[in-house]
């Protein structure tokens, strides 16, 4: 594999007594996209949180392009989010009251970007996503497949280095799910950018370069890493 | 029905740290609202009592055999009322007064607490010399006084004592009466004063109340529509609309009636603070202030009634259409007829309002109508304006927070607006209030020149008497007031202040029987207690119509984060920092609040100006105070809903999947 992106080693998360992750071992090397699968109430949520920096775990290490994340403040984890990653909720989460582009620039905006040249980065995605002329409009009035592709469009505009998404074409039909698959991972590739999905549907993960499966803590399969 | 009842219980205990916080919420407002019902309810109540208790001293003529003689007369010791009533036993069965434990022997003067101590403070000669035996005989309980700082006198006289057989002037009607033989003590409304009162309570209380039954109908409706969820899932195992009805409701008026109880809990201790509000020159009996028990239980029972049908009619949505999920689209632009309305109205008052003043009860009802417009035009006009600001907000925003708040008040400007309405129409009633200015009304009249209103047979012995009692030379201006009989005023004019003002009143008591020694001053004394007691209760209802904006405030600003708590964990989630969250938020209510506030108190200052009695220090710290109390009250409020906040935000991954 290239270069090691995002590795997690020895990951361990209890949820009181329910123990999420038992020892998960699994690195992400650069512009690769990797799928986890599992049942539900396997961790696989919690494995992409733990990678995220969204939850620390309890033992065992998160690294990010070699520098140790897991160990770092609230606030300091917060920017992190905001810079290096993306993200793609299964329900887009656009902000209503926010036109389209307007929900692509914050990000950027939250970064410190100004908003005229925020707003004009952000329109540069509407066009190779599909979405010419939907700039203007606001979540309520796009299709579930067009807020979907808004949402990657958002996880994309900081150019993080990893984006997670957690069950992205959940709330798709099979057919704009497949579209919205597709785009992902040739935009996120695109951008040499890493993708980790969660998912329970073999069909998304068949976009990945590689699956890996979580049953009750644990990874099945050897996670391949280099 | 039992299922229902128990299922509800069951769903109210397990519903979660949020579903708590939501119940609580609801508990809260129903609570602030309980306990300013129970104010305005008891408020009712002690003008009831104060009336009641005014009734006794007017006589009213015995039906059958009389057995006494009942007189009234208002005297006056610095500058305050002093209302003396004469009793005279006709036979053994003469009544018992209100706060006595016996009827009064001739000879004797039983005083009320607060004249006691005057009598004591002041030297004989100025006060207690104009009651027989000069000190009290015994003391008046509560049940025969008004309010607790009230001075009354009742003095025992024999049945041909002049006092209970001299006639009272007829023109002082409200503070004198005839003596009149009775045979038990008036009950009821019988003087014009009370009822007045009583009319402007009734006013104050429609103004509190109807605020409080939206703002606590509103809470209740809040609390449904969070549960739209649930419901849906309850619709989905088989429950039928009629049980999920059913469920909802039990569950608001379960936590209604909680919040009902907290809200009589809360009122009890307010009640010794309440008392000391000093309307018609005193305080209150705290007893009078808490209602009597059939309307608390009335009260206990018809709040959680209201917030159970309240609960009802939001309810219909969400079963009309469990799945019906509301898409957000670019809502429709306010319409421009809304300032129209508004422009039209201030327009219209600009041409009228200067000649109101003449048109004396015409002008009155045409201002509470004028008055009454304006409201409904701010409250028609705020959503209007909070739109146009937040389109200027979105537009010019260079920072993401004040993105967010332009765009969610342009996204609802009306949920926008109901935030600060409450404060935005306090802020009218504060500017309007603030350039009525009542000791810029009220004229200054000599308060050193005494008279006596005498037969003219008699004014120039009485003119004498004057000279040699009080030591005053005394003119008499011959003049013809009164009906019949012809009447002469003879006037003294007394130097050295309001002691020796009180000396020669002192002296001149009993002169001529009946008749009390007035200056022009006096006579104004009760109309100056009105007009205080119309800017107290102006202040009253400022005060609790500002409570409940704030409350109302704390409690939309709350439910907003809960409604958006699953956004705002992403936001998070993604990296968003919890100050950008916050900043947005607070802007969302700050800007329209200081561009709604500002205009309300403008308009305000703009329909008083017609009655405009001088911009005085009064009016001045009242626009002050709404402007402090405004922001801090509404910042607070915010500032409430900032750790919800970060307890929705804080475990943004809540699944242990």
């Amino acid at each position: 594999m290239s270069e090691i992106v995002l590795a997690g080693s020895g990951l361990v998360k209890r949820f009181g007594p329910t123990v999420a992750l038992n020892g998960v071992d699994l690195a992400v090397g650069r512009a690769e996209t990797v799928a986890i699968m599992g049942p539900s109430g396997s961790g696989k949520s919690t494995l992409l949180h733990c990678l995220a920096g969204i939850v620390r775990p309890d033992a065992g290490a998160v690294h990010l392009l070699g520098q140790r994340i897991d160990d770092l403040g609230e606030r300091r984890r917060s920017a992190l989010r905001r810079t290096r990653f993306g993200f793609v909720f299964q329900h887009g989460e656009l902000l209503p009251e926010l036109p389209a582009e307007e929900n692509v620039a914050l990000p950027l905006m939250l970064g410190g970007t100004a908003r005229r040249a925020a707003v004009a980065a952000a329109r540069t995605w509407f066009g190779p996503l599909g979405l010419a002329g939907m700039e203007g409009r606001r979540p309520g009035e796009l299709s579930g497949g067009q807020a979907q592709r808004v949402a990657i469009a958002r996880a994309l505009a900081t150019r993080p280095a990893v984006v997670f998404a957690d069950e992205p074409t959940g709330a798709l039909d099979q057919q704009t799910g497949h579209d919205t698959m597709r785009l992902l991972v040739e935009a996120t590739r695109h951008n040499d950018a890493s993708l980790v999905v969660v998912t329970h549907d073999p069909n998304v993960a068949a976009w990945c370069d590689r699956t890996v499966e979580v049953r009750d803590g644990r990874l099945l399969a050897p996670s391949g890493a280099a | 029905m039992r299922t229902t009842f128990e299922l509800a219980w069951r769903l109210l205990r397990g519903g979660g740290r949020r579903g708590l916080l939501g119940s609580l919420l609801t508990m809260a407002a129903v609570a602030v609202s309980t306990g300013l019902l129970l104010f305005a309810v008891g408020g009712n109540h002690a003008f009831m009592q104060r009336a009641d208790a005014d009734a006794w001293r007017h006589p009213s003529a015995a039906k059958g055999a009389a057995t006494a003689v009942e007189a009234l007369s208002t005297d006056y010791v610095r500058g305050r009322q002093l209302t003396v009533v004469d009793l005279a036993a006709l036979d053994a069965k003469a009544p018992v007064p209100p706060g006595m434990a016996r009827f009064p022997k001739p000879g004797e003067t039983w005083v009320s607490p607060a004249l006691a101590d005057l009598m004591r403070a002041l030297p004989a000669d100025q006060l207690a010399n104009r009651f027989p035996g000069g000190k009290p005989a015994g003391t008046l309980a509560d049940d025969a006084l008004v309010h607790p700082d009230e001075l009354v006198a009742v003095v025992g006289r024999s049945a041909d004592d002049p006092a209970v057989t001299a006639a009272r002037s007829a023109d002082l009607a409200d503070v004198s009466a005839t003596p009149t033989k009775i045979n038990s003590y008036a009950t009821g409304n019988v003087s014009s004063v009370p009822q007045i009162y009583q009319a402007l309570a009734a006013i104050a209380s429609v103004l509190m109340v109807v605020p409080l039954l939206v703002f606590g109908g509103a809470a209740a409706r809040l609390t449904v529509a969070r549960r739209d969820r649930r419901l849906a899932a309850l619709r989905l195992v088989g429950a039928t609309p009629g049980q999920v009805v059913m469920i909802t409701v039990v569950e608001a008026v379960l936590t209604a009636l909680a919040g009902a109880v907290a809200g009589a809990l809360l009122y009890a201790p307010a009640v010794p603070a309440l008392a000391r509000i000093t309307i018609g020159g005193g305080g209150w009996f705290a007893a009078d202030l808490w209602p009597p028990l059939p309307w608390l239980a009335g009260v206990l029972a018809a709040v959680p009634l209201l917030v159970g049908v309240s609960a009802v009619v939001g309810l219909r949505r969400v079963v009309v259409s469990p799945l019906g999920v509301a898409r957000r689209q670019t809502p429709p632009g306010m319409k421009a007829v809304r300032l129209l309305v508004f422009v039209a109205i201030v327009v219209a008052f600009g041409l009228v309002g200067g000649s109101l003043g003449g048109l004396r009860e015409v002008g009155l009802v045409v201002l509470l109508a004028f008055l009454a417009l304006a409201f409904l035009g701010i409250n028609l006009v705020g959503p209007w304006v909070v739109a146009l600001i937040g389109r200027i907000a979105a537009g010019t925003a260079r920072k993401p927070a004040r993105l967010l708040a332009g765009r969610r008040l342009l996204d609802d400007p009306r949920a926008a607006w109901r935030t600060v309405a409450g404060v935005a129409l306090t802020g009218f009633v504060a500017g309007f209030l603030s350039l009525l200015n009542p000791s810029a009304m009220s004229q200054e009249r000599p308060a050193d020149r005494l008279e006596l209103v005498v037969p003219h047979a008699r004014s120039a012995a009485v003119a004498e008497q004057v000279k040699r009692l009080a030591g005053l030379p005394a003119t008499i201006k011959i003049s013809e007031t009164g009906g019949r009989e012809r009447n002469d005023a003879v006037t003294a004019t007394v130097p050295g202040g309001e002691a020796a003002v009180d000396k020669a009143r002192t002296a001149l008591t009993g002169v001529v029987p009946g008749k009390v020694a007035t200056t022009p001053a006096d006579a104004d004394i009760a109309a100056g207690y009105l007009m205080a007691d119309l800017r107290t209760g102006a202040m009253i209802v400022l005060a609790v119509s500002f409570l409940i904006a704030v409350t109302s405030a704390g409690v939309t600003g709350a439910s907003a984060v809960l409604d958006r708590r699953q956004t705002y964990a992403m936001l998070r989630l993604a990296g968003t920092p919890l100050g950008v969250l916050d900043r947005a938020r607070r802007q969302e209510v700050l800007i329209p609040l200081a561009v709604m506030g500002g205009g309300s108190v403008l308009t305000g200052l703009f329909f008083a100006l017609p009655f405009a009695a001088g911009f005085g220090a009064a009016g001045a710290v009242t626009l002050l105070a709404f402007v402090v109390l405004g922001f801090a009250g509404i910042m607070g409020a915010s500032a409430l809903s900032r750790p919800l906040l970060r307890a929705v935000t804080a475990d943004p991954a809540p699944r242990p999947d």
